[in-house]
């Protein structure tokens, strides 16, 4: 399968008052073409920063480049300079955010902000973007799109404005569409409408998605590979499937351990994980999971993990795969 | 058959807005009992936080009665209610915006005490103070630190310690995990799970993710534009969802496993949750609802029982 | 990459509970007005600013003793002379040292103008404080009130106060003149602290004290009041060089302060006979003089700005 995007040892740090936050260190993945990819993982792991970094869209300064690339069509996104983003940014790779309130122009109406973007990338004619907006609006299920594409975004509610968000990322056929929670501010009977549409979308504009979330309900709906970040670093990456099924990696169990399932029986006690995150401001310097692993070994402490490859798509960063960790621990910490 | 800790009756709260009479909560009523966790769940306008703040007398009532040890707190004097605050208190979803962020974590957490003048040297109350960072699983290194140092799960903790200084008897927990990481909301609900054992506290659940409010809540309320649309124990609930709007909701919460979630038949419902402003007459639900009849726009469908201990307000069940 | 080194099977051993620490803050603790000073420092002209004042605020008292000469001392051999080495700014029309007398004049141009903003401090906080935390009957009843007082031209005011006190005889005339500024100045700041309260009264750890059981005035004292000792800060800040330049205006009119006193203002007003008879230094020393001190002002006003602005944050 040929590969849409391919991030290699991306680093992305932050200056600040207190000296340099090492947001991104070290990922890379890749994304192919029609693929899925959802990149879960907790407040400040970098999965945003990864997200915003990929289309550039970082306040710089303070955030930086440290290294890295960021292969899209085979061009390095890192050497281009900004007017040369521009030209893709909102056409071949597109982006739908959290808050449909704040990235709207609550000033311009909606069909003025659709109809921006393929006049500028595809220059079309006025008359031609306005049809083409309409009907993007149709595809996305607004209805009335001929009367609400003269609308201003206060006068549509907050799922409405996710579709529009949702067509104005869409109108100008991406190849790319980099989704940054895009439904956590939705209502779950709106969230369940707006997936759909997206996996709708996906099918009928052949595109490759990069899914961000929180939500392992998501991840297992949408998502065909799945991306775990932990504190800037990737700790696991595999086909859904295999992630939810045998997770190789102790932060990946306590996950998915953690998040109490419709399903289960209310009896079965949900795991936490003790503490917070370690703080960026002087990365860990052996496995960043060290601080809150209940399976933590001495080696943990200071030696970054080996890459372990489970099979071809399966991969991990930990310890307790490595051959000479012969003893299988339990999720309290004990011994099986 | 024990008798409940409090009892709403008939609540209503109204706003008045510039289009008219936002009805956030309009007539609810149920029963809490003693050491059991009561969970109020529904989307965004259904007014459960509303509800919530409108039950420990945060808001000044519309309507309805609120039964504490005998009395209805919406009776009492600004005198009486002071005293009954003390058992009433309400733990909120902003870990960022519930700290005074110019206070140190020891006066956030001693503030009630501060209030109620319950302590007359300095190191009894902090003792007390780092008494209750401890139940909370933090420490006296936290206690000189400012609300902008933690996370947010640990800025919540310092929220509940609040909650807990004046050792009440009923906590509402408005939205508690909902600002929160995944991993941190297991947390949070398993520390507010252990204090309730440990201090045998009574709360009051609100949140908008069902998965969680099952987890912990004994009985469950599901709320929709204002009013209760069913209530029942947790496990018959969601075994058993009678109102179509709770069936709905439920089919809409993707599962965490790829093999059950790709393979489920969903309920779809049109549309968005619709606003409380000047709500028409009828079942609220009316517009969004498949099995709408008639009758459901004319009249409002009553609150009533419809299996054991199992109620709901719909005319089609 | 593999690692090239010889991994020993005691390091795959479980770590100890003690070591690793899940709680743990590593950043230093960040107090909010050490913080807010230390951003200041960085912001080199504010900085400039502060230093002027200091210098300023130092030489008001000491600069009328360096060259010897007194205020009031007049010397009719002297009249008129342009800045030299005894003189070092010259002196005016009745022989007095100007380098003596900017000084003296300084030092009640500097307190007038920090009296009146501590005044419209005082009485700005009272009552937009109160207005804010009022009822909204009572709020409103409390801005149309100030609204009017603000609508009085504040000319007018002055002039009245002054012709009413003088003509009854009373007192200090630096008093009453700070009186009638203060009259209707008060007003911006009032609207300010109002604006503030009005918004923190909704933030949520007002409502939870309110939960707890905090009453109104408890949550105005804990809560309100020392989130908004920024924006004041700002605002005091930026209202003395406005008062220094309201009392520089009224004494250039003859309205401000009386002789043998004197102000920035008055040596102006002074001075202004010179500017056609080629002695333009009279009056262009102290204007100088006003200028800076107000920059001086302005700069630190709107560093206070920057520093406490929390989306500047470096």
């Amino acid at each position: 399968m040929e590969n849409v995007l391919e991030v290699k040892d991306l680093k992305i740090s932050f200056k600040t008052f207190f000296g340099e936050v090492e947001a991104v260190r070290g990922i890379s993945f890749k994304v192919g073409k029609e693929e899925t990819i959802a990149i879960v993982g907790e407040s400040g792991c970098g999965k945003s920063v990864t997200a915003s970094g990929i289309m550039q869209l970082l306040p710089m300064p303070p955030a930086f480049f440290k290294g890295g690339e960021i292969i899209f069509n085979g061009e390095n996104l890192l050497n281009k300079k900004e007017k040369e983003m521009q030209a893709i940014r909102g056409n071949k790779i597109s982006m739908v955010f959290q808050d449909p309130m704040t990235s709207l122009n609550p000033t311009m109406k909606i069909g003025k902000q659709i109809v921006e973007g393929l006049v500028k990338h595809h220059k079309m004619s006025a008359e031609d973007a306005h049809k083409k907006a309409i009907e993007m609006l149709e595809l996305v299920a607004v209805p009335q799109p001929g009367k609400r594409i003269n609308q201003y975004p206060h006068e549509f509610s907050g799922g409405m404005r996710q579709r529009v968000m949702i067509a104005l990322a869409m109108v100008c056929n991406p190849q790319l569409l980099i989704a940054d929670e895009p439904t956590t501010a939705l209502d779950v009977t709106v969230q369940a409408q707006i997936l759909e549409l997206m996996k709708k979308l996906q099918e009928q504009l052949e595109m490759s998605i990069i899914l961000i979330t929180h939500d392992l309900g998501i991840v297992a709906d949408m998502s065909d590979r799945v991306i775990v970040m932990y504190a800037g670093q990737i700790v696991e990456t595999g086909l859904t499937e295999e992630i939810f099924a045998s997770p190789k990696h102790p932060y990946t169990r306590k996950l998915l351990a953690s998040v109490p399932r419709l399903d289960m029986n209310k009896d079965e006690p949900l795991y936490s994980i003790d503490g917070t995150p370690p703080d960026l401001y002087i990365p860990p310097k052996g496995c960043s999971f060290y601080d809150r692993c209940t399976e933590a070994m001495k080696i943990c402490k200071d030696h970054v993990p080996d890459l372990n490859e489970h099979n071809d798509t399966h991969l991990s960063r930990c310890w307790l795969n490595h051959p000479m960790a012969q003893k299988v621990y339990s999720m309290d910490g004990g011994e099986k | 058959m024990t008798e409940p800790l409090i009892s709403a009756r008939n609540i209503k709260k109204y706003f008045d807005v510039g289009g008219g009479q936002l009805k956030a909560v309009d007539g609810i009523s149920f029963d809490i009992y003693p050491k059991e966790t009561f969970g109020l769940v529904g989307e965004s306008g259904c007014g459960k936080s509303t509800a919530g703040r409108t039950i420990v007398r945060l808001y000044e009532p519309t309507g309805g009665e609120l039964i504490f040890n005998g009395k209805n707190i919406y009776k009492l004097s600004r005198k009486e209610m002071q005293v009954v605050r003390r058992d009433f208190q309400i733990v909120f979803q902003d870990p960022y915006a519930s700290l005074n962020p110019r206070m140190t974590v020891e006066d956030i957490v001693a503030e009630p005490l501060d209030i109620h003048q319950m302590y007359k040297t300095r190191e009894e109350r902090s003792e007390r103070v780092i008494e209750l960072l401890r139940l909370v699983g933090l420490g006296d290194e936290h206690v000189l630190r400012f609300p902008h140092e933690f996370s947010g799960g640990q800025r919540q903790r310092i929220g509940i310690a609040r909650a807990l200084a004046l050792n009440p008897k009923f906590i509402v927990c408005d939205e508690p995990i909902s600002a929160l990481d995944v991993s941190i909301q297991a947390q949070v609900v398993n520390l507010l799970k252990d204090l309730q054992d440990r201090l045998g506290l009574t709360y009051m659940f609100i949140a908008h993710d069902l998965s969680m409010v099952r987890y912990i809540s004994d009985r469950v309320g599901v709320m929709y534009l204002g009013h209760m649309m069913e209530l029942a124990k947790s496990e018959e609930l969601y075994a058993n969802p009678l109102h179509p709007y709770t069936k709905a909701l439920l089919s809409a919460i993707p599962i965490p496993d790829p093999g059950i979630q790709r393979n489920r038949r969903r309920i779809m419902l049109e549309g968005d949750v619709p606003s409380p402003i000047n709500p028409k007459e009828g079942c609220r639900f009316v517009d969004r609802c498949s099995y709408a009849i008639d009758r459901c726009r004319k009249e409002t469908p009553a609150f009533v029982e419809k299996g054991t201990n199992h109620f709901a307000a719909c005319h089609i069940i | 990459m593999k690692a090239e080194y010889n991994l020993s099977p005691d390091l795959f051993n479980v770590a100890s509970r003690e070591d690793r620490n899940a709680e743990k803050i590593h950043r230093p603790s960040i107090k909010y007005w050490p913080d807010v000073w230390r951003r200041l420092k960085m912001n080199h002209l504010a900085m400039t600013g502060l230093i002027l004042i200091i210098f300023f605020s130092i030489m008001a008292f000491v600069g009328t003793e360096i060259n010897g000469f007194k205020y009031f001392e007049q010397n009719y051999d002297l009249i008129n002379v342009h800045p030299n080495g005894v003189h070092w700014f010259g002196t005016d029309e009745l022989g007095r040292d100007l380098f003596t007398r900017v000084w003296y004049g300084t030092r009640y141009s500097l307190f007038i103008g920090i009296m009146a903003a501590l005044i419209d401090f005082l009485i700005g906080v009272l009552y937009g404080g109160i207005a804010g935390i009022t009822t909204r009957r009572v709020d409103s009843v409390m801005m149309r009130i100030a609204e009017v007082i603000y609508s009085i031209p504040y000319l007018l005011v002055v002039i009245l106060i002054s012709v009413v006190f003088t003509q009854a005889g009373q007192g200090s005339s630096l008093f009453i003149l700070i009186f009638a500024m203060t009259l209707t100045s008060w007003v911006p700041m009032a609207i300010l602290v109002r604006g503030q309260v009005l918004q923190l009264k909704e933030s949520e750890y007002a409502l939870a004290s309110e939960s707890i059981g905090g009453t109104k005035n408890w949550i105005l004292r804990k809560h309100i009041i020392p989130n908004t000792l920024g924006p004041i800060l700002v605002n005091v800040t930026l209202s003395i060089p406005r008062a220094i330049f309201a009392e520089a205006t009224l004494s250039f009119i003859g309205l401000g302060i009386q002789a043998p006193k004197s102000s920035l203002g008055a040596l102006a007003n002074d001075g202004l006979a010179g500017l056609p008879v080629g002695n333009a230094y009279q009056i262009l020393i102290p204007a100088i003089f006003i200028s800076l001190v107000m920059f001086a002002f302005n700069v630190l006003g709107d560093g206070f700005r920057d520093a406490l602005d929390p989306r500047l944050r470096k």
